[in-house]
């Protein structure tokens, strides 16, 4: 487990010193239109199939926090579904007992997720390594828990259901083409990309880098590694509780399987996929697993695990840094040839 | 190449009238979600040998009318995914009919979707009592806890039991067999002396049955999730003594299901559970369909409750295509159609409560043995017409 949590940093270290920061910056400044503008593409392209793209870009959101904490944090955590489960339960419900709003909604999910984050974060990130990994499962486990147990507000295993959100802004209703529900899914993450951006570019962030590179120095020149890792933690939460509250707003319910130690691990190989510490990687390695996870399970429903196998064992082999370092070393190459020229 | 052009336009052009060919024999699709890979691959494996063993018996049309199904794999409960599976089969797939649905939170999904689009969904599986009260354009062809749990209580009262303990898994269901089973067992003038609830995940049940033998129960009701869980709790109750001690053990069929007798092995043997179906009812229709069952697939190891749920759940499908008339399906018409439907199934006669749309069927009380070298469940009472007590009961 910790092989493939910590395989990335050595991959995207030399990455990101070898490449000058400008080249990276404009990257990252295309990235976020092309976002919505793919987005946008995709609802006139394939409206049939809305439900799925919607789910992609939820997911892609909470595969962005655990970018935010791996990425750009070092921290190695198999718990990230914890925020995004209270986020989602949080969401569900304030709209079945109190107010329905969707932004309202996801205000819930962000603020619950920040303050789980935060407060986990402070017990448990003076740990490094293997015991921070289990205990980020410890964490997982005990929401998934409670959430079992406060059957009154949750409905158990069962499933927290009835979360009838209201119209975006009291004029586009949530109808069963999922229409809305995209829209709203693909404004989200857009927005999140464009906070997300901003954060790991201020002085927090590059402070964050500083100690996923070396805690040690950081001590040294007066900061407090530790106090940056959590607030880091608690920013994705926010993040992550977010991404749980759009997925009560656009599915109406919630269930234990949302703060589970499956989600959290899917988002890892979303993550390593993609290729982590770039943010867009979040979104390229969740839109491709859950499509191709999507296209081989409608063709074959009985035996396309075995597929997405050899698929993840192909990417890890022959692009180690996940999709987008493919982008990046693509885009070096021509890069290259054109100097030549 | 403008040759190639207008040959894909004529194509394209027959393709589309093809496909909306002449009225009254139109292809009416059936979207199944369920798990069909991972760890519970084996109940979707069940439905889909069930749908295909209905079709070689009743064809694959009804009047003009093909009928074809659709599967889609929910390997685990995830009721997100679960709506968004059944979204893109109503919205893509254009599916006049959803089926399946293994766990709770996965058919509870699905209520504001049936409504909007109004296409009724039919329930293979899924036990809690309250799925029917959120939508009416559900229909249950599999059981509830409470249906199964009340006769079973009713019958420990009668066998002069007096301390009954209930030990269940601390989960939805669990919790819902021993509420049925604590004001059954009450009502009859038993006393249920202990509730124990025990982690989902625990492995260990010694402390348990410490609890129980302390208690000083004659009988325990015991409901896990089926699978590993009730193997280690059957062997900890044999191994404990409590067995030996002439404690008996009581629980709805969930717990001894077919797929998993082999494994139980024999600490099942003994054990009495009340259900819906048994591979082993002793009727012609039954035995037909366990043959067909073998014949088409080689073996019928997989026969369980879930395969009776897919099969009556594909015959009241039908029933809903046939009742239509080879006219467009609306979902309302369709689920009134068959309410009040009765009809004989493998497992005895069923009808469809028109208040619950739920099958009131004969509940059997069955005891472990071998037969003929294998374990199975053999039925030795049936309570008939059981309703589902567990309907509009809770909040």
């Amino acid at each position: 487990m910790t092989s493939v949590a910590e395989r990335p940093d050595p991959m995207t270290d030399p990455m990101s010193r070898h490449t000058p920061p400008a080249a990276r910056r404009d990257l990252g400044w295309i990235g976020i239109p092309l976002v919505a503008a793919v987005g946008l593409a995709a609802y006139w392209l394939l409206p049939d199939d809305l439900a799925l793209l919607t789910r992609i870009a939820a997911s892609a959101l909470f595969v962005l926090s655990l970018d935010l904490v791996l990425g750009y944090g070092g921290i190695a955590t198999l718990g990230q579904a914890a925020m995004f489960g209270t986020g989602a339960y949080a969401a569900g419900i304030v709209a079945v007992n109190w107010n329905s709003d969707p932004f309202v909604m996801l205000a819930a999910g962000g603020l619950a997720g920040g303050l789980v984050a935060l407060v986990t974060g402070a017990l448990i990130l003076h740990a490094r390594g293997l015991t921070l990994l289990m205990l980020t499962i410890a964490v997982g486990q005990i929401v998934q828990e409670v959430a079992n147990k406060a059957r009154d507000w949750t409905g158990g295993s069962d499933g927290l259901s009835g979360i009838d959100p209201a119209p975006v802004l009291g004029l586009f209703r949530f109808d069963m083409f999922g229409r809305t529900s995209y829209l709203f899914a693909l404004a989200v993450l857009v927005a999140g990309l464009m906070v997300a951006r901003r954060i790991v570019r201020s002085p927090f962030g590059l402070a964050c880098r500083g100690v996923r590179e070396d805690p040690l120095r950081i001590s040294a020149i007066g900061g407090s590694p530790k106090s940056y890792l959590v607030a880091l933690y608690g920013v994705a939460g926010v993040f992550a509780g977010v991404a749980g509250a759009l997925t009560a707003v656009t599915s109406g319910i919630v269930g234990l399987d949302s703060a589970g130690f499956p989600w959290s691990a899917e988002a890892l190989v979303m993550l390593v996929l993609g290729g982590t510490g770039r943010l867009y990687g979040a979104v390229i390695g969740t839109a491709a697993f859950m499509g191709i996870h999507h296209v081989l399970a409608a063709s074959d429903p009985f035996h396309w695990m075995g597929f997405i196998g050899l698929f993840l064992i192909g990417i890890v082999l022959f692009l180690p840094g996940g999709i987008a370092s493919g982008f990046e070393r693509l885009g070096a190459l021509l890069r290259g040839k054109e100097n030549r020229a | 190449m403008t040759k190639t052009l207008r040959n894909a336009l004529l194509g394209a052009a027959f393709g589309l009238a093809l496909a909306a060919g002449p009225a009254g024999a139109a292809t009416i699709k059936v979207g199944v979600v369920a798990p069909f890979s991972g760890p519970f691959g084996v109940v979707g494996k069940s439905f889909k040998e069930a749908i295909e063993v209905y079709q070689a018996e009743h064809g694959k049309t009804v009047g003009n009318d093909t009928v074809e199904f659709v599967y889609k794999d929910l390997d685990q409960a995830n009721p997100a995914q679960s709506k968004a599976l059944s979204q893109e089969l109503i919205v893509k797939e254009k599916v006049s009919f959803l089926a399946g649905y293994f766990f709770t939170p996965d058919a509870l999904a699905v209520a504001p979707l049936i409504d909007e689009a109004n296409i009724p969904c039919v329930i293979f599986n899924a036990a809690t009592s309250a799925i029917t009260e959120k939508s009416p354009r559900y229909v249950r062809t599999s059981f509830t806890l409470w249906q199964n749990t009340v006769p079973l209580a009713e019958h420990m009262a009668k066998q002069g039991i007096r301390k009954a303990v209930s030990a269940v898994s601390d989960y939805g269901p669990g919790i819902d067999g021993e509420a049925a089973f604590k004001t059954t067992f009450e009502k009859n003038g038993g006393a249920v002396v202990d509730s124990i609830r025990m982690p989902l995940k625990s492995a260990d049940f010694a402390p348990f049955m410490q609890r129980i033998k302390d208690s000083g129960a004659e009988a325990v009701y015991a409901f896990l999730p089926a699978g590993p869980a009730t193997l280690a709790f059957a062997k900890a109750f044999n191994d404990t003594g409590l067995r030996a001690a002439g404690i008996k053990f009581f629980g709805p069929g969930d717990l001894t299901q077919e797929p998993d007798l082999p494994a139980l092995g024999d600490a099942a043997t003994g054990i009495t559970t009340s259900f819906n179906y048994s591979r082993a009812h002793d009727s012609a229709m039954n035995k037909a369909f366990v043959a067909r069952h073998k014949e088409m697939f080689g073996s019928y190891d997989t026969v369980t409750f879930t395969s009776v749920g897919a099969y009556d759940g594909t015959h009241v499908i039908y029933q809903m295509i046939k009742n239509a008339g080879g006219g467009r399906i609306d979902g309302a018409k369709a689920v009134e159609s068959v309410k009040g439907m009765s009809w004989e199934s493998p497992r005895g006669p069923l009808t469809i409560d028109p208040d619950s749309r739920h099958v009131t069927q004969t509940i059997y009380l069955r005891t472990v043995e071998k037969v003929d070298g294998k374990l199975e469940n053999v039925e030795k009472q049936s309570f008939p017409k059981q309703p589902d007590y567990g309907y509009k009961l809770a909040k």
